[in-house]
């Protein structure tokens, strides 16, 4: 209901397109395209506008994005490359936001097309069209013709917020607006004002867009959204609702001010904002003050520190929704408004009372609804920021939580154990099975993204509902599978950097120290499961109503190897605490009294930041390509791991302490991991 | 250079995609000069001049696309436009029922927006679900005026477009003479505060 992401894709891209440069009068055109059957006329007849949206001065390799929105309101992604060297413009159309990946085919595409065949430029077209869209968090390789290099699809991992300087978009956008700036952005954008974005360069400006976009998750921006806006529609910024438009500057400069009304610009290249409105004073002032703080501590800000950042201050805005949830046995759950608003510091009501009022928030929580009724648990990224802050703040709702899951630990332990034993008696035979399992969960989860919705997952990643599995369908996808085992291995690896002995294996894990890491999701799987078929077939929202809010729970790092993730989980918050239990402890059963795992999340934290001194290298060269300073942090940290846990902050040494604790087997998570953090 | 037009409004023509609305567009603005962009960018718009007791008004309608996932349409979405035409489909219990929702909310919020209530595909009396008196009492309940019309055949369109736009066009006025009587007022109180201090002198 709220993403306006499309649900199954079946292919990685549906249609490349090679357009023409205009030729004095003649406008742009389409040269060739794959397949040669894509044939939706409106979206070919758009195709040569977006890719020449204005007069371009093709100076140097240039990747921007555009993107077009269908009558269901469902965006498709077109990832454009203009090159000095040709004149004309290579396009991919695809479902799928990642744009890192597109802008790497589009490279590729573009070595092909100088050096290769043209029969090779098809026949690779024709393999990565023909590839299953990876799951979240494996990928898939395709070797590129005539050359020793690989097309690498890595789907991102679920709960991934974007980070710099991975996210090409964030780090562009980072880099080009200072922090007070992205605040204002980010609360006009919370205001549902008339937005554009100008800049002479098309990928500063699509990415820009893009990437604020991004920082309002977990809401999702409802309007009007051209990130690129081509000359012949620029009568569309006089649209009277809501929009997000980027305009090439040439282009802002053929409307009269006037017509315009009221907008809110910023110039990307000169980081600058004109504004009539007040918008970041009025948002509450301790949200802002936190926000500013957390933007101003530099250091932190590499990694996923930006986004996680802005999704602070939503959940200050926003977590209370929690606790305006009406939960009444054999009745749908329901959000009152007014407990919304009074629940919270009177400082903030006047601005949660016009929150109420912003299609965003309505579709958001609408989206929480919908999860919650249909009996189905949900977690992400921003239901976990909720839980720990909830859980500072001693909400009520932590307690109806937990007398919530201890009645279902009752009922739930038989399916661990049916679970257990079926471990168990497989042995060897384990990972098969847990292969099966894993696949009929995905295919549940699936299954019920199309009758409710899915959790949308953070912004960098792949929303599970993208998934285009469907409920019936077997383990299809021998790809898929190959894919996620290489990535646990890829993972496997990066942990034996981390000369932590104590990432230990679960005692669960009855085979080698390599599966180890799988052996507790393998059971949360079966779980969902056993749980599922149980519960699902006629499922009456009664007593689920409350496990949805447990969403909290899953933190899954165990997911983070995403396929592993199943929404229900969370449907049982109780669950995931199993999980987290049951790394530590064989006994599932007592998993389940475990209220928040507080020592998980300083594993990850620790992890993370031990993965990233390694990383550091790499990464400050992409920093400085894209101008960024991070200062000392980098600097100094460059490649000694062990400074960088000393740069880090104080807190973290106590979060050491409780790492220990923690197991190896999160380390697939890594990244997701990191997002938890603060329970202090 | 004078301009063409003495008014111009901004009209949001909402209801859920299959009810016709860019039909009524199209027949309304017969000029289709510019392609459909709804497909493309989510958001089109047609534009035509109108006479109202002789005055030219310009009428942009905004329609975009995908509104029936909302299950409440909020005040930021058309707190930008001069009214609001509610479009649903006689054959269609179900979009009536959105627009039910949909006003209903907007009334709730006490939102001062013109708005009208328009019944389309009034063309096929055998498959209509949604009765005239049914949807007569629905509009009177929220004080908003009612057409059933059909851009196939049509019928009521034009008549349904003038009405907003006389609709918009009295707001506007009203507005306007509310503001010239409180300045008049403002104005009289500065002169006699200012008398006053002259005899107090």
């Amino acid at each position: 209901m709220g993403s306006r992401l499309r649900d199954n894709v079946q292919h990685l891209f549906e249609c490349f397109c090679e357009v023409a440069a205009p030729l004095a009068e003649k406008p742009p055109w389409i040269l060739q395209k794959y397949p040669t059957t894509f044939s939706d006329e409106e979206i070919l007849k758009s195709v040569p506008k977006f890719a020449y949206p204005c007069e371009i001065e093709n100076l140097m390799v240039q990747h921007f994005s555009f993107v077009l929105t269908s009558i269901d309101s469902k965006w498709t992604f077109g990832f454009c490359r203009h090159d000095p060297k040709t004149d004309t413009a290579l396009v991919i159309l695809s479902a799928l936001p990642w744009h890192e990946i597109f802008y790497k085919l589009l490279n590729n595409i573009a070595t092909l097309m100088s050096n290769g065949t043209g029969e090779d430029l098809w026949k690779f077209l024709e393999t990565v069209y023909k590839s299953p869209v990876p799951i979240p968090g494996s990928s898939i390789s395709i070797p590129v013709p005539n050359s020793k290099v690989n097309f690498v699809c890595q789907s991102p991992k679920q709960f991934q917020l974007p980070s710099i300087p991975e996210n090409r978009n964030l780090t562009e956008y980072y880099s080009a607006v200072d922090a007070h700036n992205m605040m204002i952005i980010f609360a006009s954008m919370l205001y549902e004002r008339r937005i554009i974005f100008i800049s002479k360069r098309l990928s500063r400006l699509s990415a820009c867009v893009q990437a604020c976009n991004a920082l309002i998750y977990p809401m999702i921006w409802q309007h009007i959204y051209i990130p690129v806006l081509p000359l012949s529609l620029i009568d569309y910024l006089l649209a009277p609702m809501p929009f997000l438009i980027g305009v090439p500057t040439p282009t802002l400069q053929r409307v009269r001010k006037s017509d315009l009304g009221e907008v809110v610009i910023l110039d990307a290249d000169v980081n600058t904002i004109e504004s009539p409105f007040q918008d970041l004073e009025s948002l509450p002032q301790d949200v802002v003050t936190n926000l500013k703080k957390a933007l101003r501590n530099r250091s932190a800000l590499l990694g996923d520190g930006v986004s996680r950042a802005f999704l602070r201050a939503l959940v200050q805005l926003t977590a209370g929704y929690r606790d305006a949830l009406t939960l009444e046995q054999g009745q749908s759950i329901t959000f009152n408004q007014n407990a919304f608003v009074e629940s919270r510091p009177s400082s903030m009501q006047p601005f949660l009372r016009k929150m109420l009022e912003l299609q965003i928030f309505q579709q958001f929580i609408e989206e929480r609804l919908n999860m919650l009724n249909s009996g189905l648990g949900f977690s992400d990224e921003f239901e976990m920021e909720a839980c720990s802050y909830s859980a500072k703040s001693g909400s009520k709702f932590m307690q109806q939580y937990r007398e919530w899951t201890y009645a279902m630990r009752k009922e739930s332990s038989a399916f661990f154990r049916s679970v257990k034993d079926k471990v168990k008696d497989k042995g060897k035979d384990m990972k098969t099975a847990y292969k099966g399992l894993k696949w009929k969960g995905r295919s549940n989860r699936n299954d019920t993204s199309m009758r409710f919705h899915q959790p949308r997952s953070a912004p960098s990643s792949p929303t599970s509902d993208r998934r285009p599995i469907d409920f019936t369908s077997p383990p299809k996808s021998p790809n898929g599978f190959t894919a996620t085992t290489s990535y646990r291995k890829d993972l496997r690896l990066r942990n034996s950097n981390f000369t932590d002995p104590r990432k230990q294996y679960s005692p669960l894990s009855p085979s080698s120290p390599e599966e180890s890491d799988s052996p507790p999701e393998r059971v949360n799987i079966d779980l969902m499961q056993e749980l599922r078929h149980v519960i699902f077939p006629n499922s009456p929202p009664v007593d689920r109503t409350e496990s949805p809010e447990v969403p909290d729970l899953i933190r899954l790092d165990s997911t983070t190897s995403s396929d592993d993730f199943d929404p229900l989980l969370s449907k049982s918050s109780e669950c995931s605490k199993q999980m987290t239990q049951s790394l530590n402890i064989p006994e599932m059963s007592e998993g389940l009294s475990n209220p928040l795992y507080p020592y998980f999340q300083p594993l990850h934290k620790s992890n993370d930041k031990q993965q990233r001194s390694s990383d550091s290298a790499g990464d400050l060269d992409l920093l400085q390509a894209y101008g960024l300073d991070f200062n000392k942090f980098n600097i100094s940290n460059g490649g000694s791991p062990s400074k960088n846990s000393t740069v880090c902050n104080t807190s973290e040494s106590s979060i050491n302490i409780g790492s220990t604790f923690s197991l190896g087997l999160n380390t697939p998570a890594i990244k997701s991991q990191n997002n938890w953090t603060k329970f202090e | 250079m004078a301009r063409e037009y003495d008014h111009l409004f901004k009209l949001l023509i909402i209801g859920d995609s299959g009810v016709g609305k860019s039909s009524l567009l199209l027949r309304f603005a017969d000029n289709t000069f510019n392609g459909s962009y709804i497909t493309t960018i989510g958001v089109d718009f047609k534009i035509q001049t109108v006479d109202v007791d002789g005055e030219r008004v310009k009428l942009q309608i905004w329609d975009t696309a995908g509104q029936e996932r909302f299950r409440t349409i909020t005040s930021t979405y058309y707190r930008g436009t001069h009214g609001v035409i509610v479009v649903y489909d006689v054959t269609s219990g179900d979009s009536f029922a959105n627009v039910k929702r949909w006003l209903h909310e907007i009334e709730q919020n006490c939102d001062v927006v013109n708005r009208v209530l328009v019944g389309n595909k009034n063309d096929a009396p055998n498959e209509k679900v949604v009765l005239t008196e049914d949807a007569q009492r629905f509009a009177n309940q929220m004080g908003i005026q009612l057409f059933e019309t059909s851009a196939k055949d049509n019928i009521n369109v034009q008549e349904m477009f003038m009405a907003i736009t006389r609709q918009v066009l009295r707001t506007k006025k009203e507005r306007k003479e509310r503001q010239a009587i409180q300045t008049s007022e403002t104005v009289n109180l500065r002169k006699s505060t200012k008398q006053h201090k002259k005899k107090c002198c």
